[in-house]
């Protein structure tokens, strides 16, 4: 679907954001593409949608170089920017109605893609008296309108309620299920952790690591155990104790703690993407 | 290219437009400003020619049917100086001055006819033709026969500064730049700002829609705005007369000139703020060529060093003057010159913004 090969840029006034990275998605993969701000992330997403022009390397995209690529291009691609960009002045229905006019290829209702995010009773409102929030589910099915085969989403969840983070997320999954491929860009790794089926991470323009979440968990975690808990009937502070995953069953004294007190919880120890992202980039990811 | 994208974006950009209060503005103000000019100074409304008569005595039997007269409005005056003073101010376009027994005089054969009439200088050709009509009828009631067969006396004096453009023909070389100009020019700035604070440009460009397409609508709404602003003002003002389709031809290059001006100063600029600033600073290099045009004793070279004099004069040329293609040849040279100058100068400026889109998204 997407294949990038040594591709680096240089913007005009002389500082390399990009330096020779490498990866591919497949087709119909969610890849989270993550970093801290300034690392080459939106640069490499903005060279990918064909904003930014003049890089090196070699980029394909649905089976075709990306140079050989017109405007014809946008027909299978959708992009949500990490910004809300809509005409003030109209409202929601109208904002999409317009978008929906410039594509040529079959098109979703836009009082479905509003029903979808929840923004069905704010059809008629005028986009100035959105939230932030209201406007970046308009920035996101705005993306899908086309039901284009490759998406590519700056942050879709950022600045959105737990509830309105997880319609999105529900959405992304639903897209990946219905065949279409998800290129995300974000520094929220416990969205990527959630959906991605891979993720990459990028710092200072280069790409330290690819690979899936679990993957990346089960490789950088601790093989171990905790366990809080409480003796029943004392008034003790909870107590904790970490045992190796390997041989647990055998263990005495893990066994003990289970039969003869109140546990509270019991968590394996794998890391999470940000202490693995922390772990192998040294930079955090703010 | 996409006609069809064009036409979805321009079709935007006209209902969003119309909620721009400053592009309504721009609109509506060259047609008011037109509308009350022709209203103050007469060609709308036009005024009814205005005649003065001092009669020194006993001519009533030829100043009766003056003051009956129901298509002009005539006034006595007690004295020759008041007569005077009224066609110096412009209350009267014609003041007669009638000696003592000039009615006698009149039916007198033998007598000789002499009296004096006071023009006002500013005084429209129109109202003139008619007083003059009127008052030969008078003279031809009064004796029976035609005037021609009487030993006439007129002393003929002007009052008032000499000029034979009323003030509506002298303000519509400014109206039309206004007109043409910034209707052609504050549409597509304006438009293009607000797509700009709105962030709405990556948003059209990450559609099959190119910058190009968008810079075309606007252009060419640009354009079409200016063309009907130019139209309507000559209509109103009377002066889409002549050639009208040279007078289409120049204004299509004028709104060629303008919208391209218009997209290239809303590229440039930040945000409404800093194009206003622009507009405020050098607008009236623009107006100047209207603004000289005003005062006739400023001479004509002067209003050609000013790119929109190339609009206006071909223009006043044709539609006042009956000038053909031969007569503004140079002129409509120089204004296509321009005008393929600034696409050249667009194209370079699309490139730009494209950098630009990239780099502030």
């Amino acid at each position: 679907m997407l294949s990038v090969e040594n591709l680096s840029y240089t913007y005009p006034g002389g500082t390399e954001a990009v330096r020779g990275i490498d990866f591919s998605i497949e087709e119909g993969e969610i890849f989270g593409f993550l970093g801290p701000s300034g690392a080459g992330k939106s640069t490499t997403q903005k060279v990918l949608i064909r904003l930014l022009r003049g890089f090196r390397g070699s980029i394909t995209v649905l089976g075709k170089p990306l140079d050989e690529w017109d405007d014809s291009y946008y027909e299978q691609v959708g992009v949500a920017f990490e910004l809300p960009n809509h005409y003030q002045k109209l409202t929601a229905r109208e904002n999409l109605s317009l978008f929906r006019t410039l594509y040529s290829r079959e098109t979703r209702d836009p009082a479905e893609l509003l029903e979808m995010v929840g923004l069905e009773d704010d059809a008629d409102t005028r986009i100035s008296q959105f939230s932030k929030g209201m406007q970046m589910r308009l920035n996101f099915v705005r993306a899908l309108i086309h039901m284009p085969d490759l998406l590519f989403l700056d942050e879709p969840t950022t600045g959105l309620d737990p509830v309105n983070g997880q319609k999105i997320k529900d959405i992304l999954r639903q897209q990946k299920a219905e065949g279409r491929t998800i290129f995300l860009t974000t520094h929220d790794m416990t969205v990527a952790d959630q959906i991605c089926d891979r993720v990459a991470f990028i710092v200072d323009g280069e790409i330290t690591l690819i690979d899936s979440p679990r993957n990346l968990r089960l490789q950088h975690g601790r093989r171990r155990v905790r366990v809080e808990y409480h003796h029943d009937g004392t008034s003790a502070p909870t107590q904790q104790a970490e045992f190796p995953l390997d041989g647990l069953g055998d263990s005495d004294e893990f066994l003990k703690i289970l039969r003869s007190n109140r546990i509270e919880t019991i968590h394996t120890q794998e890391a999470t993407l940000e202490d693995i992202f922390i772990q192998t980039t040294g930079r955090s990811l703010t | 290219m996409d006609i069809q994208r064009i036409a979805v974006l321009i079709g935007k950009d006209a209902r969003l437009g119309a909620t721009n209060f400053m592009v309504v503005y721009v609109l509506v103000m060259p047609v008011v400003l037109s509308l009350l000019i022709a209203l103050v100074f007469g060609d709308l409304l036009a005024q009814t020619p205005r005649l003065g008569i001092y009669d020194a005595g006993a001519s009533e039997q030829f100043t009766r049917p003056l003051l009956d007269h129901p298509s002009i409005n005539t006034t006595i005056y007690d004295s020759e100086e008041a007569l005077q003073s009224a066609v110096e101010r412009g209350s009267e376009e014609i003041g007669l001055s009638l000696p003592a027994g000039f009615a006698a005089s009149l039916e007198d054969d033998s007598a000789e006819v002499d009296f004096t009439v006071y023009r006002w200088g500013e005084a429209g050709v129109r109202n003139l033709l008619l007083l003059e009509s009127a008052v030969a009828r008078a003279m031809t009631a009064a004796i029976g026969s035609s005037i021609d067969q009487l030993p006439v006396t007129v002393n003929a004096e002007q009052i008032g500064s000499a000029n034979t453009q009323t003030w509506s023909q002298r303000l519509l070389p400014l109206l039309l730049i206004m007109s043409i100009v910034l209707g052609g020019l504050f549409f597509p700035a304006a438009s293009l700002l607000d797509e700009k604070k709105d962030r709405t440009l990556v948003a059209l460009t990450s559609t099959p829609t190119s910058l190009l397409d968008v810079y075309l609508s606007k252009t060419l709404m640009g354009f079409i705005l200016s063309g009907i602003m130019g139209s309507v003002i000559l209509l109103i003002n009377g002066a889409f007369v002549g050639q009208v389709a040279l007078l289409l031809l120049v204004i299509a290059l004028g709104g060629l000139m303008s919208s391209s001006f218009g997209i290239i100063l809303g590229s440039v600029s930040k945000d409404m703020d800093t194009f206003m600033g622009i507009i405020k600073g050098a607008g009236i290099l623009l107006y100047a060529p209207g603004i000289l045009k005003i005062f006739p004793q400023v001479p004509e070279w002067i209003g050609r060093i000013f790119p929109t004099y190339y609009l206006m004069n071909p223009l006043l040329e044709v539609s006042q003057n009956g000038a053909g293609i031969a007569e503004i040849a140079l002129d409509i040279a120089v204004l296509a010159l321009i005008s393929v100058a600034l696409l050249l100068l667009l194209s370079s400026v699309i490139g730009r913004q494209q950098q630009k889109l990239a780099l502030e998204t």
